[in-house]
């Protein structure tokens, strides 16, 4: 199990993380979420161990990370962090022997993912000469060459289009299975809403929310009513607890504070006309996150 | 850790050995090399003819031909550079204008009442300027000798007048040789096959390890190898591998020479060759110094000089491109060390002007420039061993410097990405 504990980093009087903890078990899949500069990188580096922290501390397992346990880790950096005047084979060739692993085991291993991957055919091209798409393609093989029991991934679906989001997740869902920890920070919440199970959300270092993705879903009150029909939306609007009715072009978004809404909403547009519609849904992580880091949020 | 040392290594000197560019960056030096060693031969083959003769025709009217031949044989032969073929002549000066050469040149002399001798030079056009000085000595030599000679002075006098003064030579430093003299000659055999490619090759150490940890670095490769390997094992094996370059290219460059060589005594008639002869001068010359009876010391110290230069110039070299964040920074910051370096380079161009000042002995211990300029300095007798090992201990101690407080700067650089505060947060990685 990765544990981080009450974790502050500074930066001289810059405290970019502060205080912060989490806990991945095997087959986790943990999503660290916040706005650029939240922290999120800061803490993947000290993870690596590439950072010291200033308090508290980092384990595996519980031992702390050093270079005993790295070859168990993959690493897929938010920036690209691919040797490109190097060919696809050499290049795993250089990451996999950091990570102790034999050239033959490495080729092997090298081969199922290209063609899991469906670029096969690059394997003796530069990485210069890929695009941006595919170099991320395989800057995701080269953290995931070593089978790692712990990968971390920033930003992993940076460049990629939705076809390839797909083949990554797929691959993140099946090493989760074999029980690798795996912990990721995207800006898209609807990936990671899609196979987290566990959150943090970090605004200037510090933890705004933590937990299990269906409780702070089912903590957080607010929910979102669709509605298709001929409505009045002044009249929704003055219903106490009615935040906002946002019109979209098939349907009427209503957003209320809480559960008890619902009732008032549903007897004021009962009587209405030509009502197909009506459905009450929990707040999208989206929308739990833009109320939890405001304006700081750039999608 | 080990073995990935090594791999890293391994990998850093693979990566630059086949590399298609180092391999036609060494086809076009071997066959550079090969051609200067050859290039008597090459311009020979082309037209050009090194042992070709200047005839100078003599059209005598003033009854001096002897005597200016005499002259001209003898300060072309002290000159060692200019070659002449001296001819008497019966032909009129219309006769021999029509066909002369640009090899060939007349000499027209006439008696002249009050100046003794009146002389004529022609040529096709102009003529170089070590062959204008020594016809020019030689003339008035002939011109000195014919006044003598109408002075009815005695032949045993006018033999003892034209017998050159032997210049006897005291020291008061007893350790000093009239032969150590002569060294200029020497400096310019040592400087083209110790220091110029010494310069050379510290110039390319030094970008070598700076374009590679710059292209880690920026490309963030160098997160994930720091993530597996600690700074130190990865500085280690650049310096290692980046070192091993440099001294497989020396070799290479060796073995270049070697095959040039080959080649011209495969190619060339011995006898005909005046390289030969003037590598065997040379080679007399710096026997005569007594520098090969020391070469068992001085080869080793040397040597020992050059590679812990080179160490230190890898260690600075890499401490700078970790502190950078693209190629053009990289090329600014290591415009101060290839600056020294051109430094050290000139001072040992001109060792010979700074005889016995201190400030040139200082400077032979200074760092990066005491690998070209001590070595230069004891062959020209300025300095001896006891000053080579000083500098050693120095570089000793400036490479020690590097590791202790530069490794701190690398920790720092390498994970860097920005230029924002950068001398402010090297301080502060020195204190750390």
């Amino acid at each position: 199990m990765l544990k981080v504990e009450n974790v502050t980093k500074y930066y001289g009087k810059f405290k970019a993380v502060d205080n912060l903890s989490f806990s991945v078990k095997p087959g986790e899949i943990f999503g660290l979420l916040g706005v650029n500069g939240a922290g999120k990188t800061t803490t993947f580096r000290m993870i690596m161990g590439l950072l010291e922290p200033t308090e508290g501390k980092i384990t595996l397992n519980d031992k702390p990370i050093d270079y005993s346990v790295t070859d168990d880790i993959g690493f897929l950096t938010e920036e690209r962090s691919l040797l490109t005047k190097l060919t696809v084979k050499e290049q795993a060739i250089f990451y996999g022997n950091l990570k102790s692993m034999k050239d033959k085991d490495i080729l092997n291993r090298l081969d199922y993912l290209l063609d899991k991957f469906e670029i096969k055919e690059y394997k003796n091209k530069k990485i210069k000469e890929l695009s941006k798409g595919n170099q991320q393609k395989i800057q995701f093989i080269m953290a995931i060459l070593n089978e790692p029991k712990l990968l971390i991934l920033d930003e992993p679906f940076s460049g990629l289009d939705p076809f390839n989001v797909e083949l990554f997740k797929k691959e993140i869902i099946e090493m989760s299975k074999k029980g690798s920890m795996i912990i990721f920070s995207s800006h898209r919440m609807e990936h990671v809403e899609l196979f987290c199970k566990k959150l943090a959300i970090i605004l200037k270092g510090k933890t705004v929310l933590e937990g299990y993705l269906s409780d702070i879903k089912r903590d957080y009150r607010k929910k979102n009513i669709f509605i298709k029909g001929d409505i009045d939306i002044d009249e929704i609007k003055s219903i106490k607890g009615v935040i906002d009715v946002v019109k979209t072009a098939e349907q009427y978004e209503v957003k209320i504070e809480s559960d008890e809404i619902v009732d008032k909403v549903f007897s004021k547009i009962k009587n209405s006309k030509n009502i197909t519609k009506f459905v009450v849904e929990e707040a999208s992580l989206n929308e739990i996150f833009v109320s939890k880091v405001g304006h700081a949020y750039e999608k | 850790m080990k073995n990935k040392l090594w791999f890293l290594v391994q990998n850093s000197f693979n990566r630059k050995v086949k590399n298609k560019w180092f391999m036609i960056a060494n086809a076009i030096l071997l066959v550079v090399l090969v051609a200067l060693f050859n290039i008597d031969t090459i311009i020979s083959k082309l037209g050009g003819d090194f042992n070709e003769k200047t005839k100078i025709y003599v059209i005598d009217n003033a009854n001096s031909y002897d005597l200016i031949k005499t002259n001209i044989d003898s300060f072309s032969k002290e000159s060692n550079i200019t070659n002449f073929k001296v001819i008497k002549t019966n032909k009129t000066k219309k006769e021999l204008k029509k066909n002369l050469k640009e090899s060939e040149y007349i000499i027209v002399l006439n008696e002249d009442s009050e100046d003794f001798l009146d002389v004529t030079l022609i040529t096709t056009g102009y003529i170089d300027t070590l062959n204008y000085q020594v016809l020019n000595t030689a003339i008035n030599n002939t011109k000195v000798a014919l006044a003598i000679e109408k002075s009815n002075i005695n032949p045993e006098l006018l033999n003892n007048i034209y017998k050159p003064v032997e210049l006897k030579r005291e020291y008061l430093d007893e350790t000093k040789k009239s032969e150590e003299e002569s060294q200029e000659m020497i400096m310019t055999t040592v400087f083209p096959i110790v220091i110029l490619p010494f310069f050379m090759l510290s110039i390319f150490l030094v970008q070598t390890i700076g374009s590679e940890i710059n292209d880690e670095k920026t490309t963030r490769g160098m997160e994930i190898i720091i993530s597996n390997v600690s700074y130190k094992i990865h500085f280690l094996a650049k310096i290692i591998a980046c070192n091993l370059f440099i001294f497989m290219q020396a070799a290479l460059l060796f073995v270049y020479s070697g095959i040039g060589f080959l080649v011209r005594k495969l190619t060339t008639n011995p006898v005909s060759s005046g390289v030969e002869k003037q590598i065997s001068n040379i080679l007399d010359s710096i026997n005569k110094t007594g520098i090969f009876e020391k070469l068992g010391i001085i080869i080793p110290i040397v040597l020992l000089l050059m590679i812990l230069t080179f160490i230190a110039y890898s260690l600075l070299a890499g401490i700078l491109a970790s502190m950078t964040t693209n190629a053009e920074d990289l090329s600014h910051l290591q415009s101060p060390i290839i600056v020294i370096s051109l430094a050290g380079y000139y001072l040992a161009m001109m060792a010979g002007v700074f005889k016995g000042a201190i400030f040139i002995r200082i400077l032979s211990y200074v760092p990066f420039i005491s690998a070209i300029l001590s070595p230069s300095l004891l062959v020209l007798g300025q300095v001896g061993i006891i000053d080579i090992l000083i500098s050693i201990l120095v570089m000793v101690l400036t490479i020690f410097l590097f590791v202790k407080y530069g490794l701190r700067i690398y920790k720092e650089g390498i994970l860097n990405y920005t230029s924002k505060d950068l001398w402010k947060k090297m301080f502060k990685a020195l204190k750390n």
